[in-house]
C-alpha cells in the first residue's frame, strides 16, 4: 500500500512481481540499517521514513567516522540522514533487533 | 511492516524536520563540522537558519556565531540535539 508513493511508475512493474529499488528500502522500515555514505562515514539505526531522494530518517543511531587513527563513534536519538551522501543502504536483521556496534 | 507491534508510526522526512523545528539542533556537514544551535527554519534543500549557534571541529567549541544560514548541499545530516 505504501509503495504508491515509493514508485508512481511502479503499476507496471508490479504485476511482473519485480520488486522497485526503493520499495526494497520501503520493506526495511521499522528495521535496523545500515547506512554507507560516499565519505567515509557510516550510520546505523531503525529506519523510521524515507522519501524519493532517499533522505532518510533514522532513530537509535550509531554513527562511524573512519580516519587514519581510528573510527570515531557516536550516539545519537534521532536524525535526518541527507540522501545525497548516501551510497550503500543494507537492511540489517528485524524491527528494534539491536546489533552490538 | 510499520504495523509490528511496538513500533512508531513510519515518519517521513518532512515529518520530522516538522517535529525539530524551532528546537535545539544539531547539524553535521560535509567538512566534519558540526553546528549546534536553536533551529529557526529550514527547507526541503535542508537549507538550515540556526541561532545561538556553536560550531564544532573536532569536538572542540571552536566558535560561536548569532544567527547561521547553511546551505544545505553541505548538510550529513541533521537531528535533535541529543540530551546532555
Amino acid at each position: 500500500m505504501r509503495s504508491a508513493h515509493v514508485g508512481a511508475s511502479s503499476s507496471g512493474d508490479e504485476a511482473s512481481g519485480q520488486l522497485l529499488p526503493l520499495e526494497l528500502v520501503d520493506v526495511a522500515i521499522g528495521s535496523r540499517v545500515w547506512v554507507i555514505l560516499k565519505s567515509a562515514r557510516e550510520f546505523r539505526g531503525i529506519l523510521r521514513g524515507f522519501d524519493e531522494f532517499v533522505n532518510l530518517v533514522l532513530e537509535d543511531v550509531t554513527e562511524y567516522q573512519f580516519t587514519e587513527s581510528g573510527t570515531d563513534t557516536r550516539q545519537l536519538p534521532s536524525m535526518l540522514l541527507n540522501g545525497s551522501n548516501v551510497c550503500v543502504l543494507v537492511p540489517e536483521g528485524g524491527a528494534s533487533e539491536r546489533t552490538a556496534a | 511492516m510499520d504495523s509490528m507491534p511496538g513500533q512508531h508510526e513510519t515518519q517521513r522526512p518532512a515529518d520530522f524536520l516538522r517535529q525539530i523545528l524551532g528546537r535545539p539542533a544539531v547539524v553535521k556537514v560535509n567538512n566534519g563540522a558540526e553546528y549546534r544551535g536553536n533551529l529557526v527554519c529550514l527547507d526541503g534543500y535542508l537549507n538550515i537558519v540556526m541561532e545561538g549557534t556553536e560550531e564544532f571541529v573536532g569536538g572542540e567549541l571552536k566558535r560561536r556565531y548569532g544567527d547561521v544560514f547553511l546551505r544545505g548541499n553541505n548538510v550529513i545530516y541533521v537531528g535533535p540535539a541529543p540530551a546532555k
